[in-house]
């Protein structure tokens, strides 16, 4: 492939980028320079790097974006380079593979056939090729499968051909390709996605999720459908491990619901190519509390928090502050008691101990009915229109190693003719990969054919 | 004592301390009897580790688990010599030579060593968090550990080029395969390996997206696969390169393997990520 001219400089510019020692350059660059991000943690607040490294080590953590460097610019184009590698070694290779492939195997000399890697020749001065010792000799060569094909009129004999596995030479290119679409899968994912989080309570219903950008900055992330909680369930081991997060989900869309899944961490929940998965979730407290007015009426009312409750007969508001499930064997609870213009009172309930609470005249009586926990789950919601990309290119990249490594691209060849009084019989073959194998096949095919040879 | 799995494992352990003392010293004397004796010890280990893994998988069972035992690290370092002794059997029967064992078995032996008495690793049967519930957990592990096994077998054939160096003739460096075998035989074994860390890999993004809808989150672990990755393409494109054969790609086996070492460990006992199963 190499030119013995002098190159002109777009050749010596093709030349940097198709090679192998770029390649090779790129491998080493990649490696090395990933380990920065495995050692220095990622995604931290400029102030955290200032803080533990020092103003020194800050300006290069700043100047190389090293709190992302797998998403620095310098990262970015040593993967933009090694793409533009891959690209520009194979299109400068095609031209060549194109010649090695369409060139016919059956198209060669004697001289080039005795050249070959592997070789037997039988000269045979006292037989002829006549049809008893090329249909014998045939047979044998047959047995090594394939198709068989043939040209006629080689320097005074005939010349057979097997040839397997010539699409070898595509095997890198496909390689080469696959992990083009594996970077082009997740480029297009990354602009036509997106990813975002939906804290829900139990029995709650949300149309949108949040997505935090690289500042810290929240959005809203609209959904064209709305998606509820209607229960959330964890289990643990007997030892204290977790055993299941569980989300009971539906999807509702006109009002109606669509689907309904419960998603465990393994099994997300997919609706329109917007996924659901199973990521965290929280137990807030809920109590319920029953008020006896002066007049003895009651009235009970269910608190939980981030949540109000109204109390109508006095036109207050009602808050948890805190809950605590166990204090000397009884659940208690802080509540807020206060009017709309903001002024109020937080008073502790102890459940069994009932509380007196005064309202200028009337005394009301508070008591702690129940106390308890409801969950709220954490999902991971993403939309990745790129990913089939990515898997298609994962599939061309392993079948591609399969071609390469595995499906090695044999030839044999066989010419019988005359050769001065007498006949000749010169078996070849060649092989692109695991000649111990290839001899050994070989040589048993040889040893066949001495046999008949020696008979003659 | 009662048999148990952990019994029938750490007993395995002195099987390939045995096999690999064995191998070293048909290596040193050359007698086609001795060499036959460290074949028979390294089958006689591996069918006892199979047991024992067999056994241990029947134990989870029976603890009301039920889960290949493929689950912490303790559970991968086993895992990791079984199928270490696997790859080296395969050259040993495809190569016919033996002293190739002297340089392969000790990697069994020394995995089955850290798991079966170090005080770091537990060999409790632990149930499965919600994360590992996943069927990928079997092909994920499966396939990365036929990758690091045949990269270990890999770093033996490099340790065995780099220490043939030039000599000529005899002696205990010349009992050892061509230079020219060797280089193949190291080529072999790193595309083996890369092939399955290469899926081991896309086993793993496919997991990770079905559990947190994340393919690829640059997690130190995912990282450290990428750098092995990196490595052992280089070696694999080295070949192309003039006066890359042979010494480089030897330096590049041993440099590669250290990169799977500390993926397997030092991910989990150095840095934080998902794969935190070594600070339990």
């Amino acid at each position: 492939m190499k030119s013995k001219k002098v190159e002109s400089k777009p050749n010596i510019i093709l030349n940097f980028f198709s090679s192998v020692k770029l390649a090779i350059t790129l491998f080493i660059l990649l490696a090395i320079t990933s380990i920065i991000g495995t050692v220095l943690p990622q995604g931290e607040s400029l102030q955290f790097y200032l803080e533990n490294f020092g103003p020194t080590s800050f300006k290069i953590i700043k100047g190389l974006e090293l709190y992302d460097t797998y998403h620095s610019w310098w990262y970015l184009s040593l993967l933009g380079l090694f793409s533009v590698n891959l690209v520009v070694c194979t299109i400068r290779r095609l031209p060549y593979t194109l010649r090695l492939y369409r060139k016919d195997a059956l198209n060669l000399s004697l001289d080039e056939l005795a050249r070959r890697p592997f070789k037997k020749i039988w000269n045979l001065p006292k037989a002829a090729p006549d049809e008893n010792l090329v249909s014998r000799i045939k047979s044998v060569f047959e047995g090594i499968g394939g198709k068989v094909r043939n040209r006629k009129d080689v320097q005074g004999g005939n010349l057979y051909l097997i040839e397997k596995g010539k699409w070898n030479y595509w095997g890198v290119y496909f390689i080469h390709v696959s992990i083009l679409v594996i970077f082009a899968g997740a480029v297009f994912g990354s602009f036509a996605g997106f990813k975002g989080r939906i804290m829900l309570l139990e029995g709650e219903t949300t149309d949108h999720a949040f997505k935090r950008d690289e500042a810290g900055n929240i959005s809203k992330i609209p959904l064209n459908f709305s998606v509820k909680c209607n229960k959330f369930k964890v289990e643990f081991y007997p030892n204290g491990a977790p055993k299941l997060f569980q989300s009971d989900l539906s999807i509702i869309k006109g009002g109606k619901e669509v689907r309904k899944k419960s998603i465990l961490v393994n099994d997300p929940l997919s609706y329109e190519g917007v996924t659901f998965y199973q990521s965290s979730y929280e137990s807030l407290p809920e109590i319920e509390i029953k008020i006896i007015s002066p007049d003895g009426k009651e009235r009970r009312l269910s608190l939980s928090a981030f949540e109000k409750a109204m109390w109508p007969e006095t036109g207050m508001v009602i808050g948890l502050i805190k809950y605590l499930p166990n204090v000397h064997g009884s659940p208690a609870a802080r509540i807020y008691i206060g009017d709309p213009s903001g002024n109020g009172d937080a008073l502790w309930l102890l459940k069994g101990h009932d509380k007196d609470y005064k309202i200028g005249d009337s005394v009301f009586r508070i008591s702690l009915v129940r106390g308890g926990e409801k969950y709220m789950t954490g999902l991971q919601v993403k939309k990745d229109p790129g990913v089939w990309i990515v898997w298609l290119g994962c599939i061309m990249l392993v079948l591609g190693f399969g071609v390469v490594f595995w499906v090695p691209h044999e030839r044999y060849w066989l010419w019988i003719g005359r050769d001065g009084q007498g006949a000749k019989v010169i078996l070849a073959g060649q092989t692109t990969k695991n000649k111990v194998a290839f001899e050994k096949r070989f040589n048993k095919i040889g040893k066949e054919m001495e046999k008949i040879t020696g008979e003659i | 004592m009662q048999i148990n799995s952990s019994y029938l494992l750490s007993l395995t352990t002195f099987f390939y301390l045995g096999a690999a003392a064995v191998y070293l010293l048909y290596w040193i004397f050359r007698l086609h009897k001795i060499g036959i004796l460290a074949t028979i010890i390294t089958v006689s280990g591996f069918l006892l580790e199979t047991a024992g893994i067999a056994l241990r998988w029947k134990e989870s069972y029976a603890l009301g688990y039920g889960h290949a035992p493929l689950s912490n690290l303790y559970e991968s370092l086993i895992f990791f010599s079984w199928v270490t002794i696997l790859v080296y059997l395969f050259v040993e029967y495809k190569t016919r030579n033996r002293v190739i064992g002297a340089f392969a078995t000790p990697f069994a032996c020394l995995a089955m060593a850290y798991a079966s008495f170090s005080p770091n690793v537990q060999d409790t049967i632990q149930p499965l968090i919600p994360a590992l519930q996943s069927n990928w957990l079997i092909a994920h592990v499966i396939t990365c550990f036929l990758g690091y096994a045949s990269f270990a077998v890999a770093c033996g054939f490099g340790i065995m080029y780099l220490i043939k160096g030039d000599s000529k003739g005899g002696g205990l460096l010349g009992s050892l395969p061509s230079k020219k075998v060797l280089d193949e035989l190291m080529h072999q074994t790193i595309i083996f390996g890369f092939l399955w860390l290469t899926v081991g890999i896309i086993t793993g993004a496919v997991w990770a997206n079905q559990a947190w809808g994340t393919y690829w989150s640059w997690d130190p672990k995912e990282t450290w696969s990428l750098i092995t990755w990196f490595v052992y393409a280089t070696a694999l494109h080295a070949r192309f390169v003039r006066g890359w054969a042979g010494k480089k790609i030897a330096y590049l086996s041993i440099i590669g393997f250290i990169s799977v070492i500390f993926t397997y460990f030092g991910v989990n006992f150095l840095l934080s990520g998902l794969h935190s199963y070594g600070s339990s």
